[in-house]
């Protein structure tokens, strides 16, 4: 720090007579066969050093120098092990004195401590190398380093730390199961086994039990205590050293420190292994084909290269970018998605659902509304998501995450086997009825996602093949009737929860709204997404909201009822029917038509309690007589209805101000045209597509 | 043996009563605040106690109880032990739907797959609902206490046209889950 006031001249003589810059001259001039014992000048050298290296480190070049010395054996064994332990950096570790110490390995000539020495030495100073360009090219000598017993362990952990996809081959992964049966269940072998398994799934196939922790022990704990001390006695020029040297590469050796060691729900960074700062040139001589996946920026970019992408070594990391996405959605690849699965399923598993506190709250958050993004970018669910939603459902209890795991559940993809009984509707029932009523309403939010989500699918994939049957990677192989199907055991299974549900909360509006939204979607089907399939709403759905109290909930059933009559008369044309199969039995015709008589009937006619159907309310005359109730065939007209009988009020007060007599029983004749004029003007537009489809005018003079 | 019956007290007008039985009394506390504190149309009394049978000497003070929560704590083959041995002290009435299993903290790491299935055997075997909670937070417990007076309200008979045991068919556990010790499952 002094240094830095004094001129030029004097830090040269300084230098000169500085300890360190003669034994970096010793050791750099030695030549092998130095005699060890009873050399003062060695001892000497040898103990300014250690001074040096355990108080402020030691500069990348000494150890250079110092690891050519120790590894040359130029002084003895016991002087180079000396050496060895004192190798603290003080900023970084040179990537090409590296690159020379396994050459000195690979001569052959080291004892075999010395080779564990270097290579336990190497992993701790894994993360302060200073560039990793071509450590990489590394692998394969180092790889061959697995048949040493003793150094098996620590190669392993190398291995473990350089490793990246393309690394992977299949040769490799043979050798190590060899090793893996040959020398047994150590766990260095399961961990770099598991570390290939992310990468390439399609080559391990034998299962990893996934509960192991990782076995190794990144530092040591000598040399890492050493270079602690040695940071945090430097800590500010050691700042200011690596942001000037190493600008670009200091963050993105953190970031690949936390993807191993730390356990945290996060998105990887886009990395590839071309290094980002390579010219195009260079790219050009050593990799002709591939196209680094940081340097793409831009769509235009995207598409130039879209023959010559190399996929990240991560591939967690195209939740981060949107090109990516376009990409993985266009790539015929199957192992591109076989990988993001594997990647996924193991973050959801390890780092959700059994890590309890290591994530915050903020954190899996943007993780799930990441993965929800994409997939409502791709329109398609990933396999292990839902599989994770499945097994998350046994043990939700409803409020954690509620709006991730529901937006995660409507993108579950219509089932192959389409049999969601046990995975999907049983848990659900179960959720669904021990839950509060706000529950139930955003639960039905999502069952309509979910339908839209299939429907829509349906409606993309039908109109390209008659038969269905999809060319292509998209694993949803199968035939219409499957979808049918499964559509149908869905609104089947809503009907049920609906209709005990209602009964439960006591028909609360806001629930009821909800379940008149799914039933919108229901009804056009045939129509809007073109399935063949019409299913009506079940009688505990269509009367509570036909007798409702609010005029919100009944407007909705009479869009809801028009639209059916619209699909269902489509569904009739008889050219359509000769060309497809169409899944509407008659029973739905039949069911349609009373649902419209009885509406007419109550809304209309005045005729409410008296059609002898066998899905109406169930209260005959008899009874309502008995009770005292009078006018009971008329209570349910558009006068009278308790949803629109506050509009009856107001129009008498509009029509009659003057006259002073208000009286709901004169909208009568030419009143009741008025009045429904009225009606129409406040928004009540499903009443008036009901009213104009199903009554015709003949009907209106009678019901005068 | 002292049975702690159903019907053998008259029930308080707009009045229910909730028994919570956890042997650890780690969150019976602060649930029963929640349950408090929730919002809800009627009034509702909540009896804390850690072992059955209840003590006989307050007989004659405690109202009728109509709804009994367990809460097993999976981590220790103990709990479920003794919750197993409370559940003869109860009124054969209870099991039609008046009864409800808690389990907290399942989807933890520590939690061992052969307990937690161990449980739900329990549960699905005496068909009862089995909820799982997050009783360490705040919104875990006033949801719990939510999905509790639920079960409350249909058992003290404030929902018209609604048994107890009639919703007790559509949320006891009745499928144990396949136990999920391998987690990593072969993707080809």
């Amino acid at each position: 720090m002094e240094g830095r006031s004094l001129n030029y001249s004097l830090r040269q003589k300084k230098e000169a007579e500085d300890p360190m810059v003669r034994a970096h001259q010793y050791f750099d001039d030695a030549k092998p066969g130095i005699l060890w014992k009873g050399n003062d000048i060695l001892e000497m050298h040898l103990t300014n050093i250690e001074n040096q290296a355990f108080g402020w480190g030691l500069s990348p070049v000494l150890i250079d120098v110092l690891l050519d010395f120790a590894l040359g054996l130029k002084a003895g064994r016991a002087t180079s092990a000396r050496i060895m332990k004192c190798l603290i950096p003080a900023t970084v570790v040179p990537e090409n004195s590296l690159i020379k110490g396994v050459s000195w390995i690979c001569v052959g000539t080291l004892p075999t401590n010395l080779q564990i020495t270097f290579f336990r030495w190497f992993i701790t100073m894994f993360d302060f190398i200073d560039s990793k360009e071509h450590l990489n090219s590394l692998y394969g000598i180092l790889f061959y380093f697995l048949q040493d017993e003793n150094l098996c362990p620590y190669v392993c952990n190398l291995l473990y730390l350089l490793t990246t996809r393309e690394n992977v081959k299949p040769y490799r992964v043979r050798r190590v199961m060899d090793l893996y049966s040959k020398i047994g269940m150590q766990p260095y072998f399961k961990d770099l086994l598991a570390l290939y398994k992310v990468l390439r799934p399609d080559l391990v196939s034998i299962s990893i039990p996934s509960r192991s922790k990782n076995s190794f022990k990144n530092a040591d704990t000598t040399w890492k205590a050493a270079i602690l001390a040695v940071q945090k006695k430097k800590k500010s020029e050691i700042s200011l050293t690596l942001t000037e040297s190493s600008d670009l590469k200091k963050p993105r050796m953190q970031l690949s420190r936390k993807r191993k060691y730390n356990k945290m729900m996060t998105v990887p960074p886009v990395e590839s292994r071309l290094p980002e700062t390579t010219s195009l040139s260079f790219v050009n001589l050593t990799r002709p084909k591939m196209f680094p996946i940081v340097q793409l920026t831009s769509f235009q970019q995207l598409l130039q290269n879209i023959d010559k992408i190399e996929l990240p070594s991560q591939m967690g990391s195209v939740l981060n970018s949107h090109l990516l996405l376009h990409y993985i959605n266009c790539v015929k690849d199957d192992s591109v998605f076989l990988r993001f699965d594997y990647w996924l399923g193991h973050t959801l598993n390890e780092e959700f659902l059994h890590c309890k506190y290591a994530s915050s709250s903020t954190e899996v958050q943007d993780f799930f509304n990441k993965l929800i993004t994409a997939q409502s970018f791709l329109q398609e669910g990933f396999h292990s998501s839902e599989m994770f939603v499945y097994k998350f459902l046994q043990v939700w209890d409803t409020s954690l995450y509620r709006t991730q795991i529901l937006s995660l559940l409507s993108c579950v993809s219509v089932g192959q086997k389409a049999d969601l009984m046990q995975p999907l509707y049983e848990p659900l029932t179960s959720l669904f009825f021990s839950s509060s009523v706000y529950f139930k309403c955003s639960l039905f939010d999502c069952l309509n996602n979910l339908l839209v989500n299939w429907l829509t699918w349906h409606s993309v994939y039908a109109t390209d093949a008659v038969d269905m049957s999809l060319p292509g990677h998209s694993p949803m192989n199968m035939n219409l009737s499957v979808v049918v199907k499964s559509i149908s055991e869905l609104i089947e299974f809503v009907g049920r929860i609906a209709t005990i549900g209602l009964h439960l909360e006591g028909y609360h509006t806001l629930f009821l709204h909800f379940v008149l939204n799914f039933y919108e979607t229901v009804c056009d089907m045939y129509l809007l997404y073109d399935l063949p399939l019409v299913i009506m709403p079940p009688a505990g759905v269509f009367y509570p909201a036909l007798l409702s109290m609010d005029a919100i909930n009944l407007n909705q059933l009479c869009h809801i009822m028009y639209r059916y009559r619209e699909n269902l008369v489509a569904a009739k044309n008889p050219e359509l029917q000769s060309k497809r199969r169409l899944y509407i039995s008659s029973a739905t015709y039949k069911e349609c038509n009373q649902y419209v008589v009885t509406m007419v009937n109550y809304l209309w006619n005045s005729k409410a309690h008296v059609s002898s159907n066998t899905l109406d309310t169930g209260l005959n005359s008899e009874i309502l007589k008995k009770a005292n109730i009078t006018d009971f065939k008329k209570r349910f007209n558009v006068v009278y209805h308790p949803a629109l009988f506050g509009y009856a009020l107001d129009f008498c007060k509009k029509c009659w101000t003057n006259k002073g007599q208000s009286n709901i029983n004169s909208i009568k004749g030419k009143y009741w045209d008025y009045y429904l004029k009225y009606l129409y003007s406040q928004n009540l537009r499903g009443l008036k597509e009901f009213i104009e489809s199903s009554v015709s005018r003949k009907a209106e003079s009678t019901s005068d | 043996m002292s049975v702690l019956n159903m019907f053998h007290k008259h029930p308080e007008l707009n009045t229910a009563s909730i028994l919570l039985v956890e042997t650890e009394r780690q969150h019976q506390d602060k649930l029963a605040e929640a349950i408090l504190a929730a919002q809800r149309s009627f009034n509702v009394n909540v009896h804390l106690a850690d072992s059955l049978p209840l003590p006989t000497r307050n007989e004659a003070n405690r109202p009728r109880i109509d709804l009994v929560v367990f809460i097993v704590n999976h981590f220790s083959s103990r709990s479920l032990e003794l919750t197993k041995s409370y559940l003869q002290h109860l009124d054969v009435m209870y099991f039609l739907g008046r009864l409800c299993f808690l389990v907290n903290d399942a989807r933890s790491a520590k939690s061992d797959p052969d307990k937690l299935h161990a449980v739900r055997e329990m549960a699905a075997k005496y068909s009862s609902p089995l909820l799982f909670t997050e009783l360490q937070t705040e919104q875990g417990l006033a949801t719990a206490a939510d999905r509790l007076l639920v079960f409350t309200k249909v058992s003290a008979g404030f929902v018209p046209g609604v048994s107890s045991l009639f919703l007790n068919t559509l949320t006891s556990c009745s499928h144990p889950m396949e136990s999920s010790s391998n987690t990593l499952v072969d993707t080809d």
